[in-house]
């Protein structure tokens, strides 16, 4: 009897410890080997650029994650796709390799129509999307699961024209990708200017990866504008800025973007040429921001800009959002669990400096300034309110 | 009127730009009927080959410019014996050969990218100035762009009429299956009108270099536009491709005073379906 109780006793307890340890090991089966965040981005075509920074960012910020042990002792690991320079069916392909091969939860995008075209999917299978790099409007709700630490264009084009209006400019011209991103531009400042008194003189496009922009700037140099907006992206700005300097025209010149390829492009024609953006500039006051940028300089052996900034600084939110969705537990990598975590406090460290904020519809407000380009360098000259 | 005619300055400028781009492209094409599409990353090639004899090596500029030149020449005549002579022995067709050139298109285009980086390229532009003849504006290096098709039209005009090598160019030109019957050395005049074609593209290409800086896809615009150009003027006709490119040029600039200057990428694409429903041979083609 005694035996019996003995054998009882000890197969309760055996029963017990099993229920824990094997609840403890479920748990830990539930976690993966390594965070596997994809990246769906323009490694290859016209604007590879894009995709050689965004990814450099990325890999550098998993590296100090992962130096660091890891987020919740499981390393990060980058699984990069390509896109094509804004192909929006080679990105729904690369969505699906992600999903389907490498059983991707997270997914950084780039670039609007790509954005655009994987957000249905995304939705379907509860995969958290963070863009730091695609600007277009219609990006923002494009997905319930979308998460953008990147100023959008058209918040870019109203603070620019704010700038000229404040400035006493009348007539603006304006020149354009004709893309999403350049229209998005154009349908934000156009009745914003309307309504401010002014008057838009000409607006003339471009294709996204023009080399020539003589006509469109010979047509804005008729039109006789006191000010012009560059409403476009690298490399076409730097190009734009070297041309309508070369036609003779002196007129202000805002854009929404000067990276250090415009600024080879535009060489000496730079100068005086102000730009609104994101404010990334690395200084002694921002401990972060600083080790960032002498760390991607140390591997890359170029200066970051901030699209390598922003994709490096999307990764440490993944990083936190991971941390807090451990926590909350379950299937903490669907993408409904990861959103709450971030609303559960939306303020995060940003590498440009102090927080950012995500708002309610999902874009994360940071710094933004203007810029003017003095003796070669871009010089900050102040925060501009986003309109 | 002032407008108008800055677009007319323009369009010769970008005209004289596509006209030696045809020059290339139709010399090869209507010497060997290669469809080689290719010819844009050559042409690419040949703007990084200058950039990194001016920069890397720090040679002026007139060299680098020369050294653009042989980079093209020797491309080209890389592409044909590696890419299009293994096809030509095997007796394929005209459209595996084009999609060879496809194929060999897209590895260059990325060879170009993965070796030399994806930014911009750029060389310190010359001091040629900026040239205000009342309402116009027009650069120093837009001025060459225009002496460059007048030279190089001259000096190939030369080669091709009075040299025995240039005649069988013409010959091959002509009628390839008749200048083989009659003893020319097809291979030979095959690997010159490469060589000379590409070497003709690169020029473009090192002033593009020089005004607007380089990247690896900056040859999609380059053969897209030399082929237009090349079909409007008439396929085999190199005064045919100058024109054709001038016309391009031309109508691409000055058509933009009333249209709105978005459809102006949509124009080559209009003039190539005017051309090829009105007079599918081309301006000055053949039979």
């Amino acid at each position: 009897m005694i035996g019996n109780k003995r054998r009882f006793t000890l197969c309760v307890a055996a029963i017990a410890a099993a229920s824990v340890f094997g609840s403890a090991f479920a748990q830990q089966a539930g976690d993966p080997k390594t965070y596997k965040i994809g990246a769906i981005l323009a490694m290859s075509g016209g604007a590879s650029f894009y995709g050689t920074v965004m990814s450099q960012g990325i890999k550098q910020a998993i590296d100090e994650i992962n130096a660091k042990g890891g987020v919740n002792g499981i390393p990060l690991e980058a699984v990069i796709e390509d896109h094509k320079s804004g192909n929006a069916q080679e990105a729904v392909s690369a969505m699906n390799r992600l999903i389907t091969i490498n059983n991707v939860k997270i997914v950084m995008t780039s670039f609007t129509a790509p954005t655009q075209a994987i957000a249905p999917i995304a939705d379907q299978h509860r995969i958290l999307l963070m863009n730091g790099g695609g600007v277009s409007n219609s990006l923002v709700g494009v997905s319930k699961y979308i998460f953008h630490n990147r100023s959008l264009a058209a918040d870019l084009g109203l603070s620019a024209a704010s700038h000229l209006n404040a400035s006493g400019v009348k007539k603006i011209a304006g020149l354009q990708w004709k893309n999403d991103a350049g229209d998005s531009i154009v349908n934000a400042v156009a009745p914003y200017w309307k309504d401010k008194g002014g008057t838009v003189v000409a607006n003339e496009a471009v294709p996204q990866g023009a080399t020539n922009m003589d006509t469109q700037i010979a047509k804005i140099r008729a039109a006789n504008p006191d000010a012009i907006g560059l409403w476009m992206f690298t490399p076409e700005t730097g190009l734009a800025i070297k041309r309508i300097r070369e036609f003779g025209m002196k007129q202000p010149v805002i854009g929404v973007e000067f990276t250090p390829n415009d600024a080879k492009i535009a060489g000496t024609h730079a100068e005086g040429y102000m730009f609104i953006n994101d404010y990334f500039a690395p200084s002694d006051d921002q401990p972060w921001s600083k080790a960032f940028a002498e760390g991607y300089e140390k591997r890359y052996g170029k200066k970051p800009d901030f699209y390598a900034a922003n994709y490096y600084e999307g990764v440490y939110v993944i990083a936190e959002l991971l941390k807090r969705g451990k926590q909350i537990g379950g299937d903490y990598m669907d993408a409904e669990v990861l959103k709450k975590a971030l609303y559960s406090n939306p303020k995060f460290d940003s590498v440009y400096g102090g927080q950012m904020t995500y708002k309610p519809n999902g874009v994360a407000q940071k710094r933004v300034g203007l810029f003017k380009v003095v003796d070669g360098k871009n010089e900050f000259q102040k925060f501009v309110e986003v309109q | 009127m002032d407008l108008l005619a800055q677009l007319f300055v323009n369009g010769l400028v970008n005209g004289s730009h596509y006209a030696l781009l045809a020059l290339g492209f139709g010399l090869i094409f209507g010497t060997t009927r290669v469809t080689h599409f290719a010819f844009g990353p050559v042409y690419a090639l040949s703007a990084y080959g200058c950039w990194f004899i001016a920069s890397a090596l720090a040679a002026p500029l007139w060299l680098a410019m020369l050294g653009g030149v042989l980079t093209g020449a020797l491309a080209g005549v890389f592409a044909y014996l590696v890419v299009y002579r293994p096809f030509e022995r095997k007796g394929s067709t005209s459209l595996v050969i084009l999609i060879a050139s496809l194929g060999f298109f897209i590895v260059l285009e990325n060879l170009i990218g993965v070796v030399f980086g994806t930014d911009t390229k750029v060389v310190p532009a010359p001091p040629s100035g900026i040239f205000l003849w009342g309402p116009l504006v027009v650069t120093g290096v837009q001025l060459v762009q225009i002496a460059a098709l007048i030279l190089v039209g001259s000096a190939l005009g030369l080669y091709l009429t009075r040299t025995r090598m240039g005649k069988a160019v013409l010959a091959m030109t002509d009628n390839p299956e008749m200048a083989r019957v009659i003893g020319i050395d097809t291979l030979r005049v095959s690997l010159i009108a490469f060589a000379l074609g590409s070497a003709i593209a690169a020029v473009p290409a090192g002033l593009i270099l020089i005004k607007d800086g380089a990247t690896p896809h900056m040859g999609f615009l380059a053969v897209f536009m030399a082929f237009v150009a090349v079909v409007v003027g008439g396929v085999g006709s190199l005064k045919g491709a100058v024109i054709g490119g001038l016309v391009l040029g031309l109508i691409e600039s000055t058509g933009m005073i009333r249209i709105p200057t978005e459809w102006q990428s949509s124009v080559a694409f209009v003039v190539l379906f005017i051309v090829l429903l009105v007079r599918p041979r081309g301006l000055f083609g053949g039979r």
